[in-house]
């Protein structure tokens, strides 16, 4: 049996027990009939859509195949069935909902308008994920590019997920001159940047600048190590991230860059928003379910719902170097 | 599952399906048989994936339409045996049910001008 076999057979597993029994044996000649026939053709093309549109045919039928056995292990119940089907489907869909797309709340404003506090949103987990190198060919891997917005481990605690967008990738120059980024050279027109003060605040708005009073460890060594005439470079797998309002935002000009492997995701869709305090969305608690349950309707904001959050490219103005 | 006795009771059928039927008109194949055939109907746009495949037959077998032949190998392919499926008489009552239905459906299409009708091939398209 070839690898590709062996993966496919294990693959079955994601069918309900009788499924895979009556018709598993067939379901492993057809494949190995489609590889055959594969082996014939050129280029790593057609063998990339195979994949593609087994792994599709896969979820697809397989999340069919397992309601349905629910289905009739709820209409006839014989015991056994009942509980494995049960146990089995629960297992799938919480193994797809912890790697596929997993549920943040967001508590504080540092990227409104753009994301507001309340939002509860959905991360995709695929987007970002280290393809390695048949990945990219096969899933829907894309590299992150300027403007992004990012959900990732905050790297001064990793157990808290922060949202920014990014600004500097590997190799960009970046400064802020009088609150507007200036990146390799050229100005920055960002129409989704909130500025909520006009004061200039040298560390702030003039950045970079030596340390100031919030500027973290992270934050020191980065501009130790990785200033150059004034501008911050950014070094290989690492990002450059900054709150979309501006003025107000813990970012990395405070705590420095963001690794490229603490990514999680990016922001896939808004659920659900609603209108609440910092600490009621932090932690959850009684006075907050009250306040749900009495205002849910008033409170949510339902132009927000169902929004997808998008990445947006500065307008670039100058000639760079 | 509901067993129809009536072909009418099935219509309209889901393109899967119908496909699969009209695969199985001529003659029994077995599940790889099917997926070339149908992707030959369809000059490619349709690629059964191995689970929709049996998904379908096992429905299709439920209800009727399609029933379990022998297994035997295929001389074209190897030594292997294959189970090979056959169309049942309500599946080819339901098939040309469901053709009629369609060539119904673009004969009123080529009456609004939708279609070219010059092309050769549209069956019951006269407008």
């Amino acid at each position: 049996m070839s690898p590709f076999q062996r993966v496919y057979s294990l693959m079955l597993y994601a069918y309900p027990r009788d499924f895979r029994r009556e018709y598993g044996k067939q379901m492993q000649q057809v494949f190995r009939d489609r590889c055959r026939d594969l082996a014939g053709s050129s280029g790593w093309r057609p063998a990339a859509r195979f994949a593609a549109h087994l792994t599709a045919d896969l979820v697809s039928s397989s999340a069919r195949e397992r309601a349905s056995a629910v289905w009739t292990a709820v209409r006839k119940p014989g015991r056994r069935g009942f509980v494995s089907e049960w146990s089995m489907t629960i297992i799938m869909y919480l193994f797809a909902a912890t790697t596929l797309v997993q549920a943040y709340v967001v508590p504080t404003g540092s990227m409104e308008n753009t994301i507001r506090i309340g939002d509860h949103m959905l991360v995709d987990r695929v987007g970002y994920a280290d393809p390695g190198p048949m990945g990219w060919h096969i899933l829907p891997y894309r590299a992150i590019g300027r403007g992004d917005l990012v959900v990732f481990h905050y790297p001064e605690d990793v157990r808290t997920a922060y949202v920014k967008r990014v600004i500097g990738i590997p190799g960009d120059r970046i400064r802020l001159e009088n609150k507007q980024v200036v990146r390799n050279g050229r100005r920055l027109v960002e129409s989704y940047t909130q500025h909520i003060s006009s004061y200039i605040e040298p560390y702030r708005d003039n950045f970079p600048q030596p340390p100031d009073f919030y500027t973290t460890p992270r934050g020191r060594d980065m501009l130790a190590n990785h200033v150059e005439g004034g501008e911050l470079v950014v070094p290989p797998d690492a990002l450059f991230v900054l709150g979309d309002n501006r003025d107000n935002s813990a970012d990395s000009r405070y705590w420095g860059f963001v690794p490229r492997s603490y990514v999680i995701g990016k922001p896939l869709l808004v659920y659900w928003s609603y209108d609440a305090p910092t600490a009621d969305l932090q932690e959850w608690n009684f006075r907050h379910f009250v306040d749900v349950a009495e205002h849910f309707f008033t409170r949510t904001r339902w132009d927000r719902t169902l929004l997808v959050p998008r990445s947006q490219a500065a307008q670039e103005i100058g000639d760079g170097q | 599952m509901a067993k129809p006795q009536l072909p009418h009771d099935l219509l309209p059928l889901t393109p899967p399906v119908f496909h699969i039927l009209l695969a199985l008109s001529d003659r029994e194949r077995h599940g790889y048989g099917i997926m070339q055939d149908v992707a030959r109907q369809t000059g490619g746009a349709l690629q059964l994936g191995p689970g929709t495949l049996y998904g379908c037959l096992k429905r299709m077998l439920s209800a009727q339409l399609v029933e379990e032949s022998d297994e035997r190998p295929d001389p074209e392919l190897d030594d292997e045996r294959r189970r090979y499926y056959r169309i049942t008489p309500l599946g080819d009552r339901a098939v040309r049910a469901e053709a009629r239905r369609l060539a119904d459906a673009v004969s009123a299409a080529v009456g609004k001008r939708l279609l070219d009708q010059k092309k050769p091939g549209i069956a019951g398209g006269k407008a």
